[in-house]
């Protein structure tokens, strides 16, 4: 009975601590703030504190919530509670260095579905507010999905049969542990291109710039959240701020594994590291340089040179180089 | 504890909306120039945001038209509480040389309360930024009355 009592123990203080919810909100939310700074820096700005997040998020908890008439209100109030809880539960899985909280035969396969419901959740919402420029923007985020989903997917076969050698795995705790035994997978110069392909693929399933096509706030009115208002609004803005770590941490776990201690703190830290320097290289550097793309513009590089760099893994990978 | 933070936090994330009602253009480029990198508004929290739904401070800018009033208050309706209203330029304060003119429904204040008048044909983006740094207080202060 005890021991039943300490495990559910042990498994809420994963999903509410750490690796789950209170990990995932401070550290998306720095991720965001340090990504807001270093684009101002390099545009020549001051910036906003690297806490501008956290007070957007309190300041929006803080305001009035309007449902439109139009909007059906059940989905409407959902929707963002559903794409956070599902991006918490993916966070669960990713390993870091040797420690995992939840871990299974196949949890790749788990995370790719996992990765698609904040999207989906977010078109549900969008699509119950009743707005015109939701629709809009309903189209392209779906357009975006399709197109990140075709290499990312490729991207992970290529990781797969390295570590699984005859039959590709689908098991993140295997992929762990190969890179703690042979080190981190990007040494390894099949998965060079991989690398490059999902570093890529980072800012369009975050939907940041150029890839921010579905939520164009100068021309369609942010598209999807055009009627969210309040803490609503202030959900899917944490939800982007930790599908930032997510995926970061999901790059990190697949190429840089391998690297850490093996006290669990001192791995989190490192992570936390790694996730910074990702967010810069991938996110901001390329938000700087870049205005964004029209949707077909979006569509075209994921399923040209984005899915050519991964195909080139892919190959590679089978034939064991 | 919690109230106290989201307070603070009021004064230190204000999103702007800009409606132009009939402007002449030269308060919009001002209002633009406010967040470009000699200025910055961003390092105090400022951000032009796409839609009502998501501001505290609604910008108007121009005469107010005839044409453009209903659009205008049905768009600061759409403003959550609590909400700032910050008139840029003359034009939304007295009409300015449009004054008089059969197609001018201004001044903003008779149909709205207007929290800033910042004036000037058009303000400096000084004059901008301190307009707006005096809503946020504003903006502050609505937040604690609640």
């Amino acid at each position: 009975m005890m021991t039943i009592v300490l495990t559910a123990l042990q498994y809420l203080g994963y999903i509410l601590i750490f690796p789950g919810f209170l990990f995932c909100f401070v550290i998306g939310m720095l991720l965001c703030g340090i990504d807001r700074k270093i684009v101002a820096r390099m545009q020549k700005r001051v910036g906003p504190p690297v806490l501008q997040p956290f007070y957007d998020f309190f300041k929006l908890c803080g305001k009035e919530t309007i449902i439109p008439a139009a909007a059906s209100k059940t989905t409407f109030l959902a929707a963002p509670l559903v794409g956070l809880a599902a991006l918490v539960v993916l966070q669960l899985f990713i390993p870091i260095h040797g420690f995992s909280a939840f871990s299974g035969m196949a949890d790749i396969i788990v995370i790719l579905y996992l990765l698609l419901i904040p999207a989906m959740a977010a078109m549900l919402g969008g699509a119950a507010s009743g707005s015109p420029y939701a629709g809009i923007g309903l189209s392209r985020e779906m357009v975006t999905i399709i197109a990140c989903e075709l290499p990312l997917v490729m991207v992970l076969l290529a990781v797969g049969k390295v570590v699984g050698g005859d039959a590709v795995t689908f098991s993140f705790s295997k992929i762990a542990n190969y890179q703690l035994a042979n080190g981190s997978l990007i040494t390894h110069a099949s998965l060079i291109p991989a690398a490059i392909a999902m570093l890529l693929i980072i800012p369009g399933e975050t939907g940041n710039h150029p890839f921010d096509t579905a939520e164009a706030e100068t021309e369609i009115c942010e598209g999807l959240l055009a009627e969210y208002s309040g803490a609503p609004l202030a959900v899917y803005k944490l939800t982007h701020c930790v599908k930032v770590l997510t995926l970061t941490s999901f790059f990190a776990a697949l190429f840089l594994g391998g690297i850490g201690t093996g006290i669990v703190v001192v791995d989190a830290l490192i992570l936390v590291a790694i996730c910074i320097v990702l967010t810069i290289v991938s996110i901001s550097f390329v938000h700087a340089i870049t205005a964004r793309l029209k949707i077909e513009q979006v569509f075209k590089f994921y399923w040209t040179i984005v899915t050519g760099l991964a195909l080139i893994s892919l190959v590679l990978a089978w034939y064991g180089l | 504890m919690f109230k106290k933070l989201i307070e603070e936090s009021t004064a230190k994330s204000p999103w702007l909306f800009h409606i132009n009602a009939g402007s002449c253009n030269g308060c919009d480029i001002e209002l633009v120039s406010v967040l470009t990198p000699r200025y910055d508004a961003e390092r105090l929290g400022f951000k032009l945001t796409g839609t009502p739904r998501h501001a505290d401070i609604v910008v108007v800018t121009g005469p107010v038209t005839s044409q453009s009033l209903p659009r205008v208050l049905r768009a600061i309706s759409q403003v959550p509480e609590p909400r700032c209203i910050v008139t840029m330029g003359s034009c939304p304060q007295s009409g300015n040389v449009f004054r008089g003119s059969y197609s001018v429904a201004g001044p903003l204040s008779k149909y709205v309360h207007v929290d800033v008048d910042v004036a000037g044909c058009a303000p400096k983006p000084e004059a901008v930024i301190d307009g707006l740094a005096l809503a946020t207080q504003i903006l502050k202060e609505k937040r604690a009355k609640k």
